[in-house]
């Protein structure tokens, strides 16, 4: 039924295109140049840190060109990408999926190249064990992707304003502060008392997804769907809990209110609105570029309270779409090998999934000029072997968001605690319809 | 509302006004050229609005009909789409929304351009300047529009709320509260659309004879009884239109509130300013349910439709009283 | 309504009560330069930010004047690799001007005909035409994104330009300029003349029909120009149009005001460019009846 549709409607526009003698324009599709070569395309959101590598791998082969496209926003990103995988036309020949996006996919192996048929059944020992297992279908046919990077967790401060607020300022007695988020509310309470112009933390949207992939992680396993599939926002305490302290930290009027990833939120680190802000490895790009030049210096990194977890992280996979499979698949092995995640972390701190590159020196003896010069390298990778793996489900986006949304409202105050909640449940059953 | 079109429901002249009285007799080639130009000449609209226009649109009342997800499968589900839009809370809430939004940025908006319509029509110097400059924010995109407006209205660094404090008002966030985002895009609309609308209305303005004004003006009629005896009846079809066309772009209204909210689809964090065309593309293109999204594009026909028709109605009402 | 006029009014001497009627009393004005003031202060607005650093915004008061910084920003704004602003220009441009063209040209033959050819079904077509024209656009926007990525145009120029080549609203408006604006009787001598119907709307219709086409044209270049949903959905970020890059720009550097703004202000100075030039056509193009039904 559908078939002949579709034909009727290429039809139709192939008429129109004959007749009206449509002018072939530029896209984005990869080929092969008169010369042989071959262009890979390469789709990537936020900052991977390729930059350098790319050119490393054009100059060893000089039979590929590769052409990077970046999305910055992750919420711009997803769709895009469904979109791309589903029509069957328009992806890279290499797509950056970010693991929120991962059991999606999943359910759908074939739409990419199974990257065991290209080689990397060897590579397993390259990746920590969960991250090979989290792309790796339920019958272990099937790979869909490599790992690039985790999201270690971490917590930024400014140091000049915990000096105004007459808190220590060096990084291991800040850690000493918060062990637990408990301890972690109660120095905010001590900063309110003394600080009247800026608030403790960012906003209850960025802090709600660090704990609860935090908590979830060292609990369940899983978030709000269960390995499953099902919907369990409302039975899983991981969720509840997070959600709980993320509530106590609003309520005690410890929160600028503002929601991640928002221009507001960018000109609150150029203002200095806020003291702290969880900060996942992959963050601190993120920081640096909204506080900019002038807050050199001033932001720093502590461990974060309630011990490991990761928030996070990323993965490279080739879509079936893609006319030069081999050469693409070629070119994830590259990117994601233990050197080469080296390089990444060094250029903008994403953490390696890989443990012979969490144990390598280049990474451990990392510091970071921007960031007072911290040891971000030993920070982030000694935790990192200790993370246990987050099972994320399908829905897991649009969920996500209706639960920011919530806590938005709660922060507008728009909502009492209670009905927030109950919103949050509500609308999180509507996405998983 | 990104089309100012111009429409007129009804056809003013539906019989030809060709030329009447005898043709020259020419060759069969003259013949076949008077018989075909015609056609030839209105085809390619015809054409491109068959592919384009006709065929999207049934295609999308097929889609309507299936549980139709982007990477699933496809299953005939006849209405059951339709009924659930219908009993979908959230569907409900966006037409409030678009309602609302429509009724304070339309309203205002048009009154406005009558009141400049008027100022407009006299006689002054610099008048071509002021023809333009009420003209010329119809020229900015909305994408720009969003950006410097979005700035304007910010809660912590925006110009709008640094004026308010002026007056001692707390800092408001705007994009938080039903009542102030949609006022803060209605202010949008209204900014790039009101100059238009003074400018049909001029425009229909100067096709009223002059004389009746001054006639009434030696028969010691104020100014604002002129207005209101001898312009606005004289007006009445164009105001009817600019309406019909008001209400087709606002029921249509997407970008402007997408983008106040940072792209969010959801239009707030309680949806306080997501549209009916919002909330289609959330379901297209976030949720990927291309059945359900084709579904409330049919209801949002039917309401532009039904709005057109009560606009129409109720403006005729309106001006049959006098 | 549809009666050809001259342009003004006819002049005559100033009696006191004719500048009583049509003289503008101090409201009037002040209502005026109010709103001309605020129809041009966000745009104003824009480009002070874009000829200063980031600082400008948010400081208190905000300034009010432009600063020298223009050059950086711009330099900033075209070498910046997300964005490909220079290639969104160029994109918007090729499409607009496509568009525009091919409007203008469809539009006055299907206008030229309804209004004087004779031709069997010419009243049914007229009425489907004012029918289609009150379907939303945004309905179309689901079935044709799928049918552009059937035909693999998803990502490609065309995709913005071909669907849009003519408009219902560019037919109609010409059609009712032509039926005010081209006597009969000038169509009738050039058929005696043995002009082929061709021939009448080149050398006889087109000409007449200049003061619409300004309006006409601007619309649909304004409109092409701007437009920001579809492209978005069917473009990708390394083809886009000028309002796409404006997207890319506002999502990677949503802190960076005064570059966004500057992004702002080089996607809107074309147009206003082309308004100020022209602006004086379309003002009586439009006083002309141009825009009327």
């Amino acid at each position: 039924m559908r078939r002949s549709h579709r034909r009727l409607a290429s039809r139709l526009a192939a008429a129109v295109t004959l007749a009206l003698g449509a002018a072939a324009c530029g896209g984005g599709g990869s080929g092969a140049g008169p010369d042989g070569t071959v262009t890979l395309t390469v789709d990537t959101f936020s900052t991977f840190g390729y930059e350098e590598l790319f050119k490393r791998y054009e100059a060893s082969h000089p039979g590929v060109r590769i052409k990077h496209r970046n999305v910055v926003q992750l919420d711009e990103y997803l769709p895009r990408l469904e979109q791309w995988i589903a029509a069957g036309s328009g992806a890279g020949d290499v797509v950056a999926l970010e693991e929120g996006i991962l059991s999606k996919f999943l359910a759908k192996p074939d739409r990419f190249v199974n990257l065991l048929d290209h080689g990397a059944a060897s590579l397993k020992d390259g990746f920590l064990d969960w991250k090979w297992k989290q792309a790796l279908s339920q019958d272990g046919r099937y790979l869909v992707g490599l790992g690039t990077d985790i999201g270690g967790l971490a917590m930024c401060y400014r140091t000049d304003l915990f000096a105004k607020a007459g808190l220590p300022t060096d990084r291991e007695k800040v850690g000493g502060l918060w062990p637990t988020w408990d301890a972690y509310i109660a120095t905010g309470r001590r900063y309110a008392d003394k600080v009247k112009d800026s608030r403790f933390v960012d906003g209850s949207v960025n802090l709600y997804n660090t704990i609860l992939a935090q908590q979830a992680s060292q609990t369940a396993g899983h978030t709000f769907f269960d390995p499953s599939g099902r919907l369990v926002a409302g039975a899983n305490p991981a969720v509840r809990g997070a959600w709980d302290t993320t509530v106590r930290i609003q309520q005690n009027g410890l929160s600028a209110g503002l929601k991640s990833f928002e221009p507001s939120w960018g000109s609150g680190f150029k203002k200095a609105s806020f003291a702290t802000v969880a900060c996942p490895s992959w963050m601190l790009g993120v920081i640096k570029e909204n506080a900019g030049a002038e807050a050199s210096g001033k932001w720093d990194v502590a461990p974060i309270p309630g011990g490991a977890g990761s928030r996070g992280g990323s993965f490279l996979a080739v879509p079936r779409q893609s006319r030069h499979a081999a050469e693409a698949a070629a070119l994830v092995r590259f990117l994601t090998s233990a050197e080469s995640q080296i390089v990444a972390f060094r250029a903008r701190n994403n953490l390696p999934s890989s443990p012979r590159a969490l144990d390598d020196p280049a990474v451990l003896s990392f510091r970071n000029g921007y960031f007072n010069d911290a040891p971000v390298g030993e920070i982030y990778a000694k935790g990192a072997k200790a993370i246990r793996p987050l099972y994320l489900g399908p829905d897991n986006n649009p969920v996500q968001q209706r639960f920011e949304d919530a806590l938005l409202a709660l922060e507008q105050s728009r909502l009492s605690p209670d009905a927030a909640w109950r919103k949050a449940l509500a609308d999180a059953e509507r996405e998983a319809r | 509302m990104s089309v100012p079109a111009d429409v007129r429901v009804r056809p003013r002249t539906a019989r030809p006004s060709g030329p009447p009285g005898p043709r020259p007799r020419g060759s069969a080639l003259t013949r076949l050229d008077v018989r075909l130009s015609p056609y030839l000449f209105v085809s390619p609209y015809f054409l491109l609005f068959l592919v384009f226009g006709l065929f999207p649109m049934g295609y999308t009342l097929w889609v309507a009909l299936h549980d139709w997800e982007l990477l699933g499968d496809q299953r005939f589900v006849g209405l059951e789409n339709f009924r659930l839009v219908l009993t979908d809370p959230q569907f409900w809430n966006a037409v409030l929304n678009t309602l609302g939004m429509f009724v304070i940025a339309t309203v205002p908006q048009l009154l406005f351009a009558l009141v400049l319509a008027n100022a407009l029509d006299r006689r002054m110097r610099g008048r071509l300047v002021a023809r333009l400059g009420v003209l010329a924010p119809m020229v900015t995109s909305i994408a720009a529009v969003a950006i410097v407006f979005g700035q304007l209205f910010s809660r912590d660094f925006g110009f709008v709320n640094w004026v308010l404090g002026w007056f001692g008002v707390d800092r408001l966030d705007w994009a938080a509260g039903r009542w102030s985002s949609w006022l803060a895009i209605s202010a949008m609309v209204d900014w790039r659309w009101t100059g238009y609308n003074a400018l049909i209305y001029l425009a229909a303005m100067q096709s009223i004879p002059r004389d009746l004004y001054e006639a009434a003006a030696i028969d010691g009629a104020s100014r604002a009884r002129r207005f209101w005896t001898i312009t606005l009846p004289m007006l009445r079809p164009t105001i009817v239109f600019t309406a019909i066309v008001s209400t087709i772009g606002g029921f249509q209204l997407f970008t402007e509130p997408l983008l106040f909210g940072n792209g969010d689809m959801a239009g707030g964090s309680l949806r306080q300013f997501q549209t009916v065309t919002m909330y289609m593309f959330e379901n297209a293109f976030r949720r990927f349910d291309y059945g359900y999204a084709s579904a409330v594009s049919w209801m949002l026909f039917m309401l532009i439709l039904v709005g057109s028709l009560l606009n129409f109605l109720w403006l005729r009402r309106v001006g049959g009283t006098r | 309504m549809t009666l050809p006029r001259t342009p003004g009014r006819p002049r005559r001497r100033r009696s006191g009560a004719v500048a009583a009627v049509w003289g503008a009393g101090p409201l009037t004005r002040i209502t005026l330069v109010a709103t001309v003031v605020l129809s041009l202060f966000p745009l104003y607005w824009m480009f002070v930010v874009a000829t200063r650093t980031n600082d400008a915004v948010g400081s208190v008061p905000p300034p009010l004047t432009p600063g020298g910084e223009l050059g950086r920003n711009l330099a900033r704004l075209f070498g910046n690799e997300q964005a490909r602003f220079t290639l969104g220009l160029a994109n918007s441009a090729v499409a607009a001007t496509t568009v525009t063209v091919s409007t203008l040209l469809f539009a006055t033959l299907a206008g030229f005909a309804f209004a004087k050819l004779r031709f069997r079904g010419r009243g049914a077509l007229l009425l489907v035409m004012l029918a289609t024209m009150m379907v939303p656009v945004q309905m179309g926007v689901i079935p044709l994104y799928m049918l552009m990525a059937e035909i693999g145009w998803t990502g490609k120029l065309q995709a913005v330009i071909v669907p849009f080549l003519v408009t219902g609203f560019g037919v109609f408006m010409m059609r009712q300029y032509t039926t005010q604006a081209v006597p009969d009787e000038l169509i009738e001598a050039a058929r005696i003349d043995g002009c082929s119907t061709f021939r009448i709307y080149w050398s006889v219709v087109l000409p007449v029909l200049r003061p619409a086409m300004a309006v006409l044209g601007l619309f649909t270049f304004m409109q092409t120009w701007n437009e920001f949903i579809w492209p978005l959905a069917v473009l990708n970020p390394d083809n886009p149009t000028v309002q796409y890059s404006l997207n890319l720009l506002n999502g990677a550097y949503y802190t960076d005001y005064s570059l966004m703004f500057t992004g702002t202000l080089v996607a809107t100075l074309p147009l206003l460019a082309v308004f100020l030039l022209f602006g004086r056509q379309i003002i009586s193009g439009i006083m002309d009846g141009a825009l009327k039904a």
